[in-house]
Formats: C-alpha cells, structure tokens, sequence
C-alpha cells in the first residue's frame, strides 16, 4: 500500500463523516448546512495531521492503521451527531484537540523513539494511580472529583465559571499499558521460571505472584471507591493478558481467571451498584422502569435494525440513557442495520489484526509488549462495551474506542494510536 | 513470546467474531420478540400507514373495526369495552394499545418498499386480531351483570383462553372515540374490574387453605369438632358462622363438609392450627403476591407477611376465611379454579388467539403455556370433588346447570358499602372443562347473588 492510497482512504473517511452529517441534518432538519462542512473539516485536521505527522517522524510505519482508525471516528462523529448535536459539535473540538496530541506525542519520540519511554516507567505508574485516584479529591476544589451516574470517576476542572470535565482513568489506560511493558521486558525471564509444582499446576515463585496481586488490589479500589466496574475490569484484564503474552504461562490466566471470578461473584453480592447492573443485565424487563430500563431500550432499539437499519436520521436512538457513550453501538446498528453493525465490527478485528501483527514483528521485547498492550487494551475495552450492549456481559460504563462521544476517550486513545504508528515504524528501520 | 501474543490475538479476535455472531442472532431475535412490546415506544410512536384491521371474536363477530371517517368504531359498544378498549383523542386503552402495532402496517419508508410500493400501501391490508372469547358467554355475562357492580370471567381451563370477560358498570368506547366521553370523568365505568381491582375473596379463600390442609396431611374425611364461633387465642372477637349457630348438628364436620357448608368456625381455627407458613406458602404456591401475566396488566393479589400472621393468631384466624389483608383479583380467582380443574396446573391467560391477514392466512397464533403449579395433582382432585358437592348439596346449588358437571366455592366478603358476593367454579361438559369467576360488589350473599350469575353464563355455553 503506497503513501498515496492510505491519504485516499483518510479523505474517503472525512468524507463519510461530512456525508453522514449531511444525510443526518436533511432528514432530520431538511437541511444541508455548515454542519457538514465542519465535521469533515475537523476530521481532514485531525486525521490529515496524524498522516503528516507520521510521514515526518515514522515514515516506516503502517499505512492501514490511520485509515481504519480514521472509518471508525467517522462513523462515531457521525451517530454521536445524530443524537445529540451539541455533542457532536463539541466532540469536534475533541477531535481536534486530540489529533493535535497525536501529533505531538510523535514529535517527541522523534529522535529516541518508544525506548525513550522506559526510562520513565516508575513515573508513569505514579502517573497512572495518581491519574486513577484524581477523581477521589473533593469536588470542592477547582480541580475535584464529581460523580456521573453513580460512578466517581471524572474530573472536573473549574476556571473561573467554566467547568471541563474529564476521566483520568482513560488516561491511566496508556500509561498502564507503557509500564508493563516495560516492566515486564525486564522481568519476564523471571516471571516464567515455575520452579514448583503441585500436580499438573507449575507455580512461580511465591513473590513473583506479588505483582498480579498489587495489579488486583488496584482493581478492586478502582472498583469499590469510584464503583467503576469497567475500567477496574479492563485494568485487570490487560494486566493478565500482557503476563500471559511475556511469559507464555498458562498458570497466569488461571490465577487471573480465579481472582476475576471470585472478585465478579463477591463485588456482585456485596455492592449494590455491581449487583443492580447485574440484575438490569440479566431480567432487564423484571425491572423495566428501574434498573432494567436502559437494557431494555437497547434491545428496542436492536428490534427496529433489520439488514441495513432505519437509515440516519430515521431512527429513534436517543430513547435509549447514555446512546452517545454506553450504547453508540446499538445506536449505529439501529440507524445502519446489521450491514453497519458488522462492518463496524470488522474495522475492528482489522485495527487489533494492525496492532498483534505489529507486535509479531517485533524484534525487541519492550516494543513487541508496548505494541500488544496497546492494542490488547484496545480489544479488550471494545469487547467489553460491545459484550455489555449486546448483553453478553454486565454493561460497563466504559466507551467504545473512537466511537463514543467522549474527549478523555479520544485524546488517551489518539496517544495509543500514535504510540502503535511509532513502534511500527521502529520495526522497519 | 510470540505463541502466547498469538493465542491472545486469536482469542480477541474470535472474541469480535463471536460478537458479530450473536449481534445478527440478538438483533434478529429483537426483531421478533420485541418490535411491537407495548412498552416500546419506538413501535408506538414509529410511523405507521392509515388504517388499522378488526379485533374480532372467536366466533367471527367484529367488535372493533375502523370507521368511515377514519377513526375507530366498536359495534357491540359496552359489552367488550373493557377488554377491547378504545383509540381516541384522550388516549388509548386495553387491546388497542396493547396490539396497537399488530393492527397496523409499518411505514418502513425503506428502499425496498418504494421500489415495490412505489411510496404507498397499494394491495396491502392491515392485520385482523382474532380473540378466544366467544360472544354467546360475552353477552350472557354482561346480561346477567346488568345494574350491578362486579366483574364475571370465563377460562378454559385445558388452555388458558378467555371466553368471557366483563366489568360493570361499562362505557360506550364508540363516546370516547368521538370525543363526547373523557374516561377521566367515568372512571368508575372505565376501570377494569376483572383484572385491575382486588378484593378480599372471602369463603372463596377456603380452598387455598383446604389445599394447605391436605398438603400437610390432612384428609377430605379428616373430622373436626363443630363450634358455634372460634376465638383466637389473644384475639378479642370470635369469629361466627354465617347465620350464627352451629355449622353441622354440633358433633362433628369432614373436611369436605366444612367446605360445603363453608364453615368458619373450622376453617379459622383450621387455618391457626395449621400455622402462619404452610398458609401463606399455599397462597402463594397459588399466585398470591406474584406478577400475573395479563394482555392488558393485572393487579398483584396479596396477602400479609408469614411473620406478621405467625405473631397474631387473630388476624390469621381472619386470613383462613379470606378477610382481614387478603386480597385477589376475579381473574385470579378465575385461575385458582381453572387450576384446580385441570390438575393443579394453572395456564397462562391469554385472550388473543391469533393474529389472521385480511385475507384469512394466520401470521401469528397464540400458543398455551402453563403459568404455574399452584396445587399438587392429588390435592386438586380432592378439591374438586369436595367442590363439587358444595354445588350440589352445599352453599353454591344455585351454581348447578342440568347437563353439566359444576364444582364452585361460594364467598361473601366484607365491603364498606355491603358483602361482596363471590362464585369461583368449574364446569365439566363430557371433559371439556370451564373456569368462572364472578364477584358481585356489595352485592349479598355469594350463594344467593354470585352463584346464579355464574349458572347464567354456564347455561349459555351449554346451549353453544
């Protein structure tokens, strides 16, 4: 794939973004108007600065990632518009913003690359608690806590009258991801030795347990103080994943696969907002005008997709609580069917094939990590989302990468993404 | 390194894979079970063409239908008012919101209808919904209620269905589809009284704790000493029999007898004997304070807490004779019988048979299902036989019909404005086999008002 196609295909996904905009504003408003126009411009910037960016300072990356990411945060911008479009509006400005730090993040890795980040990785793991426990300061403070459906874990900066709104946790994620990798290329060796057994178990040394409990423990605060089951979830689960990938020990996933089981069963039994989404999960219409509603008004809103949906703008996706975030999903398989749902799901399973086959070609342990945890942390968030919307799984509070109305989404992902676009192009040096 | 980043990739892929899967098979089975849920908005408030199709009887009369002028006008007025309800200005109501979307063509404004319609409904009628009620019952029911405030409900007990069903005092829904009638200023006529409004069931109650006698061992033929009254220890007021004196000749009484002659000395202290759990175990064995499902809503039947009753033998004494918290609703009582004459097992109510296009060919019908196990097989076929001498010899022999086989429990329960009379039945023609309930508000004595009520509707099935 040449330069020349992957700009093609970035301008081929402005260009749904301002089409799905103008489709949406003709049928609902009966007009074409500047909308349009913004949202493919916004999307040109962003996307059209990530491929500049790249060309400058990873040349050798791969020229599939930014197109797919590119398809995706089209069709995102699009629905969110279609809900609600002050939102869409202002996830414009998101994107901008976080297209802006896409680029810098290339900028300075320029010269030293991703090995520059190792030296840093005890900050980064100070950054990302510190990131995880901000939203628990006072919401008092000019930069405090605030609660959001029943869930602390957002950020709200107030200058003068003006209050911005984030979640660190999204943040916390990337910077996770860059110290266990990191972390893990150096202990790896250590972590697989299983000097005893008990039957057919090989365990590890006692201590070397240690960090999937600390890994655990952080979870479960995560889960009891800002009652997040989803970051506290996908924290966990990227943990086990990237250990299982370094050491390639299967007693991980089973230690892992315990402590998840037995924290789900206990969280369940002992918190009333784990156990009110299970409840609205499992019986969502025992319930229906309580804990079920939103369950519920997701599968009305399935009901109504078909093979290719009511059409944009013809659908009824803001009936259901959260559509923008939680539920963008089911909003774009009303409006397009099951032809966009699917679709969508593909350019999925493409963008997390891009990451892995970025991380198998990777000669060094720290990038192939730094590659597969970005983009595990990636499939697990979607997995996660998708599996609660489509009611395989508890929903969790969590959005759907690119997608989802949602700036703090938007900028830790653009992060990730650049990060990906980087350890690519490293590989081919 | 790589085996176990290859595994984690292929396991996140398969894992999309699988969603991508299950997305068609959730979305398809949405699409079946829940597009015209009546509380998905989104079918109520989707676009649909003009026009709507019939609700009509089993036995083909049409009670619901669209007017010339474009609205909706039901033909047989207040006789199915409260089943059928109403589309109008000041709302919607019973059938026709619940089937709402049913009677109408979608307008999918989808490609393929333009390129097939091009734009419009040509040669495409709207579906007709087909009831189980027959209209011969229907309007013995309503006849037989005619100047009186109650509720009558028939079900086929083998099924489940609804053969009759009718609240008085009733409404002209044709009133509120004009505009000349706001339901807000008739409630007293508009509310259900079959489905909506519980009552305390009174003698009525006795099977349940009858069932909780023999479930815990006790026989039809198991003899209790007569009493005049029964005082409750620590309770102030004893309670009688109706009519005063004793219920036999003052020596001894079956189980069966006590029911026949229903007998409140026996089944107070019965009911105190037994104790607070099996009672309200057996209540709710029956349904009591569960969801009932109902086309159109059902109100919960309750009963007060096994704790409460277990500290306060009076107001258990009170339960076992189906006063004091007890509450049920007709169609409730309706199903208990219906239980009880098809061996314990209670069929889910329905009432919409199936769903025919205008042309004749069925779309949808409307499957039996068992709702609930409310009594064991045994204990029902002695409750059904000691019901059916109540009919026969007991309180309910206004209840008989030559030619059928009726089995009944007769009620008079406590109302502000006077007794509510009850009549729970089942009737027997060569196996095929009723169940009736009838109350009859402030109404008299269940065996002297409710029981010739329910032989009225039982006379004209047998005449079908």
């Amino acid at each position: 794939m040449t330069r020349r196609t992957e700009t093609l295909l970035v301008g081929f996904a402005s260009l749904i973004a301002a089409g799905g905009v103008a489709i949406v504003t003709a049928t609902t408003q009966g007009t074409v108007g500047l909308d349009a126009a913004a949202a493919g411009a916004a999307h040109l910037a962003a996307f059209g600065g990530m491929v500049i960016a790249c060309r400058l300072w990873a040349p050798a990356s791969s020229r599939l990632l930014l197109p797919v990411v590119a398809l995706i945060t089209a069709v995102g911008a699009v629905e969110v518009f279609r809900i609600d479009p002050d939102l869409g509006r202002l996830q414009r400005w998101w994107l901008l913003l976080a297209g802006l730090i896409g680029v810098l993040t290339l900028w300075l890795l320029r010269r030293r690359g991703v090995e520059a980040l190792r030296r840093f990785r005890y900050l980064f793991l100070l950054g990302a608690l510190g990131l995880l426990l901000m939203p628990l300061l006072p919401s008092s403070l000019p930069l405090g806590g605030a609660t959001v459906n029943g869930s602390r874990l957002w950020v709200r900066l107030t200058v003068g009258d003006r209050a911005i709104s984030f979640q660190p946790g999204e943040g916390a994620k990337v910077l996770i991801v860059i110290f266990l990798a990191s972390y893990l290329a150096d202990r790896r060796r250590a972590l697989a030795e299983m000097p005893r057994t008990i039957g057919p178990l090989r365990l590890p040394e006692p201590r070397q347990l240690l960090p999937i409990l600390l890994a655990f423990a952080i979870a479960f605060l995560v889960l009891v103080y800002q009652r997040d089951l989803g970051a506290s979830l996908l924290l966990f689960i990227v943990f086990v994943a990237l250990l299982y990938t370094a050491t390639a020990r299967a007693t991980y996933l089973v230690a892992g696969g315990l402590l998840a089981g037995a924290g789900a069963v206990g969280a369940a039994n002992a918190f009333s907002h784990v156990a009110v989404r299970v409840a609205g999960w499992l019986h969502p219409f025992s319930d229906y005008s309580g804990s079920g509603y939103q369950v519920a008004q997701g599968i009305f809103a399935l009901a109504e997709a078909g093979l290719v949906g009511t059409g944009l703008g013809n659908g009824s996706p803001w009936l259901i609580p959260a559509a923008a975030t939680d539920y963008v999903f089911i909003a774009i398989v009303e409006e397009t069917g099951l032809a966009g749902g699917l679709a969508l799901l593909a350019a999925y399973a493409l963008l997390i094939t891009i990451g892995f086959g970025i991380a198998l070609r990777s000669g060094d342990a720290f990038r192939s990590l730094l590659a597969a945890g970005l983009t595990i942390a990636l499939g697990v968030q979607t997995l996660l989302i998708l599996g609660g919307v489509l009611r395989l799984l508890p929903l969790t509070g969590i959005t759907l990468p690119f997608a989802s109305y949602g700036g703090s989404s938007l900028l830790a992902n653009f992060v990730l993404i650049a990060l990906l676009a980087r350890v690519a192009h490293e590989e081919r040096l | 390194m790589r085996q176990g980043l290859r595994r984690i990739a292929l396991t996140l892929a398969g894992l999309l894979a699988f969603s991508g899967i299950w997305l068609t098979w959730i979305a398809t089975d949405a699409a079946t079970r829940f597009r015209t849920d009546p509380r998905n908005v989104r079918a109520q408030e989707g676009s649909y063409l003009p026009g709507a199709g019939r609700i009509i009887t089993a036995d083909g009369v049409v009670v619901a239908t669209d007017a010339a002028d474009g609205g909706r006008t039901y033909p047989e007025g207040p006789t199915y008012a409260h089943l059928i309800g109403y589309t109008a200005a000041a709302g919607r109501r019973g059938l026709e919101e619940s089937r709402y979307a049913d009677l109408r063509l979608r307008n999918d404004d989808s490609i393929t209808d333009w390129l097939l319609g091009l734009g419009g409904s040509d040669g495409r009628q709207p579906d007709d919904v087909i009831l189980t009620v027959l209209d011969p019952l229907q309007q013995a029911a309503r006849d037989a209620m005619s100047g009186k405030t109650g509720a009558v409900v028939v079900l086929d007990v083998a099924t489940g269905a609804v053969l009759a069903y009718v609240s008085s005092p009733s409404y002209d829904p044709n009133r509120v589809a004009a505009g000349t009638l706001d339901p807000e200023d008739a409630v007293d006529a508009v509310i259900d009284r079959v489905a909506d409004r519980v009552l305390p069931p009174g003698s009525t109650f006795k099977v349940i704790v009858a069932a909780a006698a023999l479930d815990a061992g006790v026989a039809p033929s198991t003899t209790f000493p007569d009493a005049e009254e029964y005082l409750a220890p620590g309770s102030g007021a004893p309670i009688g029999n109706a009519g005063g004196g004793f219920c036999g000749d003052g020596g001894t009484l079956t189980l069966a007898e006590a029911l026949v002659v229903s007998c409140n000395a026996i089944f107070a202290r019965l009911a105190v004997d037994l104790g607070a759990d099996p009672i309200v175990r057996a209540a709710e064995q029956a349904g009591f304070d569960a969801y009932i499902p109902w086309e159109t809503g059902a109100a919960r039947s309750a009963l007060a807490a096994s704790g409460l009753l277990a500290s306060d033998p009076g107001a258990l004494a009170q339960t076992g004779i189906g006063e004091r918290d007890v509450r049920v609703s007709p169609l409730h009582m309706a199903l208990i019988a219906a239980a009880i004459g098809n061996e314990g097992l209670a069929m889910r109510p329905y009432v919409v048979d199936s769903i025919r296009t205008a042309s004749g060919d069925t779309v949808h019908h409307s499957d039996p299902a068992p709702l609930a196990r409310m009594f064991a097989a045994g204990v029902a076929a002695d409750l059904l036989e000691m019901m059916q001498a109540v009919v026969a010899r007991g309180t309910g022999t206004a209840a008989g019909v030559e030619g059928l086989i009726v089995s009944g429990k007769t009620g008079t329960s406590e109302g502000s404005g006077g007794p509510h009379a009850w009549f729970i039945g089942v009737a027997d023609d060569a196996g095929h086999k009723l169940a009736i309930a009838v109350v009859v508000e402030s109404g008299g004595s269940g065996g002297r008002v409710a029981a010739p009520i329910a032989a009225k509707v039982l006379r004209a099935w047998r005449d079908r």
